[in-house]
């Protein structure tokens, strides 16, 4: 039983993690106004060039450093679409979608000789263990023994949550998100605010990335991503654009996840269809909307075109 | 006379904009050693250059009018249905049903596959749109739920009730199918059907719907500012409903359409269609006008049924088509080369825009 | 405002799309060239799955270049795109015409009575037993290299416990399923195989969480049939002590994704049947109509020679492969 436990855990966190990362992404962009359907976009190139350079060098950490620099790079793109030049939110995170999709695979076939795949990232994150706290009974191995991204994602939540609600940096950021006109006028630049927010945004979701080319997985194909970036924005309108809230909503979809599997291995599927179990995750996130989380509410000043001295 | 000029001045730059989408593809295509003239010119031969060839074109561009109408007007009442997708799933899924288990006379047995397909796509944006109303519950994460759901239930459903544990279903009855003879000769045996036609009749309907019509009026409303609309004493629950079934309706009639034209029978899937995801993009680069989903449907199917060809005469990644279509979806949106020109005059502009 | 701007943008399109009829409207297609030419169209996996796409791949290029024909392979993008693939090269006039995958095989029937001169091939599907006059099937005993990839599981298990993880629950898969748990049985009446399915074959995270959860629960050995899902496992395997707990492979040697880890791989020569049957097929001997089915006895399928099976169980796992191409042993399908 508690070995059980210990799985459930283990799985949760392995699942989590980078909807986690790519929430905290989305979350910057969108309280600072701007939509971030590109997250799926930004977390493939993530991916893709973190196990290209992690190849190449030898090291996850470089890897994982380059694939924040093409995250940040590909956000720029939304940036410059969005706040420069006016352009639909929407419309640019879905071009975004596009472009990364385009260009991770179409690179990887450059690279590597027509593969549908990059080869084995050999040296990838292996589990840290924190010494004492790994010998907690039932949390300590799958908590504290574990991959150092997801430390990294657990220490950005509290980060982020510093940052936003506690510096003034944060409160500017959150006050553009929702009346950009006063706080222009009190002498933010909203558009600075908003280039700053969405750069974020782009490191966060290509950390996410990397979780999965070389952390949980070694190596990048058209399919490591497949849809996670859409359910991170699930998990950030889930968390109400919060911090807090978003952590627990990846981790509520994470257990979900693992329920499902780990439900397999007891031999659920006896009395259960594993393709009815598999919806499980599913159901029951919409299930948890409906009775208990409710009415979200998005940001005041999302999605909509800022213009200087306009309102 | 200005909004003339006004107007070439737009067609002038969006021609620019694809020449440039192009051209990117063209830099990613020498950078990679590629030859980017013999690969559109592949590309290009192939989208018009045989009657077989147009039809496939044709055959592509039909889900996608579908999937962006459905998209776009639900956009219009200001709900974002990303769950098209699903909705198309469950529609081809309602489809199958009746193509295989049910026996009626042709003309009617295809008529009720698809009435009951468009109904079961409603019934599906039923849920997030029920939700959004009631309980407030952002449409988004729902829709987005309700795609893995039916994904999942429809490859249950293949092995389990419409075949006998397989991989997928026979064909359905003829008796069901929209192909007709007269259109596949026309087009040289591709597989051109009546859903080329019901989906400029579903055109047609969609324009009439939100432009002539107190409802599609509305719904407008709601979508431009709920508050004033309530205000006004519409209810906007009443429109955020209506608007997300008619949606799904649309894209389980996509899903029927598909099914009951294109593959004739359905397969379990590891992942999502994806043509939900396109319809948004289409729906988006046709500003959410049922004309402009249309012909942003002719720009995406047409690049991506000639990309095909460029990957079989040119030898050169499919990819580079989705690299293409990004760059062009940013230029168009963001506009880029009208505001090169006149950055000096954007903000005088915004001032007189707000005025 | 914007929205005319947008509306009128599209206009353009299809200005530009008529201008590029002009450009492009006269260019000739592509035709076959040399005597005999063979066109393959892969499944959405795409030519380098490192799986049955590759492996047909890898056939067709040895056919290239030993009995020098003429190839050519298209990848599909979308289910939809099986038939007009199949079209692009029946109307080359290509002589041989593989659909790999047995997601072809509503296309092949279709494509096949269209283009009653060109023959076709199909891997991975009987057609349901009906095989048009120009098309041949190509069907692998996967069931018969699956038992072998069991009776090896069974006879390393320390404890007496192994894991299948299938990837989405199809009569396919279902074939590996079945070979591996009689394998198992065979060799080990002790041992008890935990089945499970990812629904999916691309999703290498639940991949990794499925095979966490199996070696958590007891078992040392996890074989998979689950496409991308199985990297998962390999990646999960790698994390645990070598010598202790493995995985199998399948389809093609996968040992490189966890070398010291892998015990084996169930190999199935897609390329072995794709080069024989182009040969027959330029020779003139193919017969059409037919289905053609690769075992242990063809050596279609079975245990890649790269592997860390000790020499006892070797001795036994060949033990069972002379029973089973006897016919001794009946592997079951299902």
């Amino acid at each position: 039983m508690l070995s059980t436990m210990t799985n459930l855990l283990e799985t949760t966190i392995l699942y989590s993690t980078p909807l986690i990362l790519a929430a905290l992404g989305g979350l910057f962009s969108e309280r600072s106004g701007v939509i971030n359907i590109g997250l799926e976009g930004l977390m493939t190139i993530g991916a893709f060039t973190s196990a290209v350079v992690a190849i190449n060098t030898g090291s996850p950490w470089i890897g994982l450093l380059a694939g924040i620099v093409a995250g940040i790079l590909l956000a720029l793109i939304h940036a410059v679409a969005t706040v420069t030049f006016n352009a639909d939110q929407t419309v640019s995170g879905v071009a975004i979608n596009f472009l990364a999709a385009g260009l991770a695979v179409y690179l990887v076939k450059a690279l590597y000789d027509g593969a549908g795949q990059t080869p084995v990232v050999e040296s990838k994150f292996t589990d840290l263990a924190i010494p004492v706290l790994k010998d907690i009974p039932l949390i300590g191995d799958p908590l504290f023994n574990t991959s150092p991204i997801t430390y990294i994602a657990l220490i950005l939540v509290f980060v982020s949550y510093f940052v936003l609600y506690r510096t003034p940096f944060g409160m500017r950021l959150r006050a553009v998100g929702e009346h950009p006109h006063a706080t222009e006028t009190a002498g933010v630049s909203v558009v600075k605010m908003r280039y700053v927010a969405v750069l974020i945004s782009g490191a966060l979701a290509a950390i996410g990335g990397a979780t999965l080319s070389t952390s949980i997985g070694s190596e990048f194909s058209a399919t490591t991503v497949a849809g996670q970036g859409f359910i991170a924005i699930a998990a950030l309108i889930f968390g109400k654009w919060k911090p807090f809230g978003v952590l627990g909503a990846a981790a509520f979809f994470g257990f979900s996840v693992a329920l499902s599997l780990t439900g397999q291995v007891w031999g659920l599927t006896e009395y259960v269809p594993s393709e009815i179990l598999t919806m499980l995750p599913y159901v029951l996130t919409i299930l948890a909307l409906a009775g208990f989380v409710g009415r979200a509410n998005a940001p005041a000043a999302i999605g909509k075109l800022y213009e200087r001295g306009s309102r | 006379m200005i909004g003339k000029l006004n107007r070439n001045s737009t067609l002038l730059s969006s021609i620019i904009s694809i020449i440039l989408g192009m051209l990117v593809g063209a830099i990613a295509m020498l950078l990679s050693g590629y030859d980017p003239i013999s690969a559109y010119g592949a590309l290009f031969s192939s989208v018009f250059g045989s009657a077989s060839d147009m039809g496939e074109t044709l055959r592509t561009i039909t889900p996608l009018i579908f999937a962006g109408l459905a998209v776009a007007l639900a956009f219009r009442t200001g709900m974002f249905n990303i769950g098209v997708e699903g909705q198309l799933v469950i529609g081809s899924l309602a489809a199958a049903f009746v193509g295989l288990k049910l026996e009626l006379p042709p003309v009617l047995h295809a008529i009720v596959a698809l009435v009951v397909g468009a109904l079961a796509g409603a019934i599906w944006a039923l849920i997030p749109g029920l939700l959004k109303a009631i309980r407030g519950v952002h449409e988004v994460i729902v829709c987005i739920m309700m795609n893995w759901i039916a994904l999942f239930l429809s490859n249950y459903m293949v092995g389990k009730v419409l075949s006998n544990n397989s991989d997928s279903t026979e064909k359905i009855h003829p008796s069901a199918s929209i192909r007709v003879d007269f259109l596949t000769d026309m087009f040289d045996g591709a597989r051109v059907h009546l859903g080329l036609i019901l989906a400029i009749l579903t055109t047609i309907f969609v324009y009439v719907l939100l432009f002539r019509t107190k409802l599609g009026y509305e719904l407008r409303a709601v979508g431009l500012n709920p508050d004033a609309s309530e205000y006004a004493g519409m209810s906007v629950k009443r429109n955020i409903i209506l608007s997300m079934m008619i949606s799904g309706g649309i894209a389980g009639l996509a899903g029927a359409v598909e099914l009951l034209g294109t593959s004739e029978y359905l397969a379990i899937n590891p992942s999502l269609p994806g043509t939900g995801f396109d319809g948004i993009a289409v729906a988006l680069l046709g500003a959410n006008t049922p004309i402009g989903v249309v012909l942003s449907s002719m720009l995406f199917g047409g690049l991506f049924n000639g990309g095909s060809n460029m990957q079989y005469v040119a030898e050169v990644p499919f990819e580079v088509i989705r690299i293409v279509f990004a760059a062009i979806i940013l230029f168009v949106a963001a506009n880029f080369v009208k505001q090169l020109g006149n950055r000096k005059n954007r903000k005088k502009k915004g001032e007189k825009a707000s005025a | 405002m914007q929205m005319k701007r947008l509306l009128g943008s599209l206009v353009a399109v299809s200005l530009v799309a008529t201008l590029a009829v002009g450009c492009g409207g006269n260019k000739s297609k592509e035709t076959a060239k040399g005597d005999f030419s063979v066109g393959l169209v892969t499944d959405t996996g795409g030519l380098n799955d490192e799986s049955f796409n590759q492996s047909a791949n890898m056939g067709l290029q040895k056919a290239k270049n030993d009995i020098k024909v003429d190839v050519k392979a298209q990848e599909s993008k979308k289910d939809d795109d099986y038939v007009p693939n199949l079209t692009r090269f029946a109307k080359d006039k290509r002589n041989l015409i593989w659909g790999v995958g047995f997601k072809f095989d509503k296309a092949i029937p279709d494509v096949a009575g269209e283009f009653k001169d060109s023959k076709f091939a199909i891997v991975d599907s009987n057609l349901g037993g009906k095989i048009p006059s120009n098309v041949v099937a190509v069907t692998f005993k996967d069931e018969e290299g699956s038992f072998l990839a069991g009776v090896a599981a069974g006879k390393t298990t320390k404890t007496n416990q192994v894991g299948f993880i299938g990837g989405m629950s199809s009569p396919l898969i279902k074939k590996f399923e079945a070979g591996f748990t009689a394998g198992v049985k065979q060799a080990n009446p002790k041992a008890t195989v935990k089945v499970v399915y990812a629904e999916s074959f691309s999703d290498a995270t639940k991949g990794r969480s499925l095979a966490k959860s199996l070696y958590d629960g007891g078992a040392d050995i996890v074989y998979h049939a689950a496409g991308g899902v199985g990297k998962g496992l390999f990646d999960e395997v790698k994390s645990r002590e070598a010598g202790k707990y493995w995985a199998i492979g399948v389809d093609m040697d996968q040992s490189r994704l966890a070398p010291e880890h892998t015990l084996t791989s169930m190999i199935k020569r897609v390329d072995v049947a794709v080069f024989e049957i182009t040969k027959q097929a330029k020779e003139g001997t193919l017969k059409l109509g037919t289905e053609v089915n690769f075992g242990l006895k063809d050596e279609g399928v079975g245990l890649s020679k790269n592997s860390k099976i000790s020499p006892e169980v070797m001795k036994q796992v060949e033990e069972f492969k002379q029973k089973i191409i006897k016919g001794e042993i009946t592997v079951p399908s299902k």
